[in-house]
């Protein structure tokens, strides 16, 4: 007995945001380098009024056109945007979709390895008998946390709503997992304030950014070291899961990485020493959509037939956290 | 690795194919000084050097020199 991802759908607000649309706000900008280097044309963004959770029952009800609702029995959420402190986002989900009341819902707080996370614990809650069909919704829209001044990181979040259903099978096509947790990087990627610790006023010196764009209530991240941490961890996690799993990288058919941008994936993949050809690099249309991305790309390769039945996949997702974790999975 | 070389990968890696790039050129106050010209200066010292360079050491260099110096003076030719 197993578990398996069975079902993915996609949904990606209508309004973009393109290099060209960034270069009329801010003319100095290099706009010609953004897609060549980090591999970016445009983004979605959500509307004003179009929140996390929006995007989140969009795509579930996407998939529930093609999926028995009623087959859920537990949903799983991921977001870094709620609706509210509380309830949890994936209560509303579960009346607005009309999924049964006899299921578990839940949201976790997680950024880019958001993902991995979800479908770790969705293959505990079904490998332990007390789920069968889990609903796993990554969800985000940093846009909206992001200052209108900050051209680095407008530059490269994206929003989206991804979801995606994990099942018990026959067989099981989740294989190990690595998690990793360093806090020591909690001031490089965060939203000072808002939370409790400074509601309304305070956490400037989390910031060491002396750019207009320098906002307490604003996403701060500091792009050097969220990379020093990228080429650090990635590397080590690889190895490690391979090694968990009894494989080596010439065993895997396909590598997805966390699309962070291009420019950081080229790196990793040199530096880790993997065949460019399976190796996944695309988020020119939506650019880094954080829990979003690697969902979005296992689509990507499943509809491009970039990845066929039975390939061995290794993923793997890092960010705000610090938090990574990878796995490798059989579609 | 030689002076000389260093120059010609961060000229490449960086894109400063109009600069006249030596070793007394104030870096930072180029043009095209900007965040991912530090994601590349990162990499070039990871890969290159096998050293890690924080956002804090960064911040604080101005000419190529003072990047060589940040790197290791022992490291170049």
């Amino acid at each position: 007995m197993g578990v398996k991802i069975s079902n993915i759908e996609v949904y990606l607000p209508k309004d973009t945001l393109s290099n060209d649309d960034l270069a009329i706000e801010f003319p100095d900008w290099h706009s010609y380098k953004i897609e060549k280097k980090l591999g970016i044309a445009q983004r979605h963004i959500a509307a004003e009024d179009e929140t996390a959770l929006d995007l989140g029952i969009k795509a579930t009800e996407k998939l529930v056109e093609k999926y028995d609702k009623n087959n859920i029995d537990f949903v799983i959420l991921c977001t870094q945007s709620p609706d509210y402190y509380l309830p949890s986002s994936s209560c509303i989900l579960q009346e607005k979709i009309g999924l049964r009341t006899d299921i578990g819902a839940f949201d976790y707080n997680l950024g880019c390895s958001g993902f991995v996370y979800g479908l770790g614990i969705a293959k505990g809650l079904i490998n332990s008998g007390m789920a069968n069909s889990v609903l796993l919704v990554t969800a985000e829209t940093y846009s909206k946390h992001i200052n209108k001044n900050d051209i680095a990181n407008r530059s490269i979040f994206g929003d989206a709503g991804v979801a995606t259903i994990i099942e018990k099978s026959d067989k099981e096509h989740v294989n190990e997992f690595i998690f990793g947790t360093n806090g020591v990087g909690k001031n490089n990627l965060i939203v000072p304030q808002g939370g409790f610790k400074h509601k309304d006023s305070g956490g400037e010196d989390k910031i060491n950014d002396k750019t207009k764009s320098a906002d307490p209530k604003c996403l701060f991240m500091n792009g050097p070291e969220i990379f020093n941490f990228t080429i650090e961890a990635v590397p080590v996690a690889i190895s490690s899961v391979l090694e968990k799993n009894n494989c080596t990288m010439d065993d895997i058919e396909y590598v997805i990485f966390h699309q962070a941008n291009k420019y950081i994936l080229n790196y990793l993949r040199k530096k880790i020493n993997i065949d460019k050809a399976k190796f996944h690099i695309n988020m020119t249309e939506t650019g880094n959509t954080v829990s979003a991305t690697i969902p979005i790309a296992l689509k990507d390769a499943l509809e491009n037939e970039t990845i066929k039945k039975d390939d061995k996949v290794l993923i793997c997702g890092f960010g705000v956290g610090y938090s990574w974790s990878a796995t490798i999975i059989e579609i | 690795m030689k002076t000389s070389e260093f120059i010609e990968i961060l000229v490449e890696d960086l894109e400063l194919e109009n600069v006249d790039l030596a070793v007394d050129t104030e870096l930072t106050e180029l043009d095209d000084y900007d965040s991912l010209a530090i994601m590349s200066i990162i990499a070039i010292a990871d890969e290159h050097f096998d050293t890690t360079l924080t956002a804090v050491q960064l911040a604080n260099i101005n000419t190529v020199q003072s990047l060589m110096d940040l790197i290791g003076s022992d490291k170049f030719e």
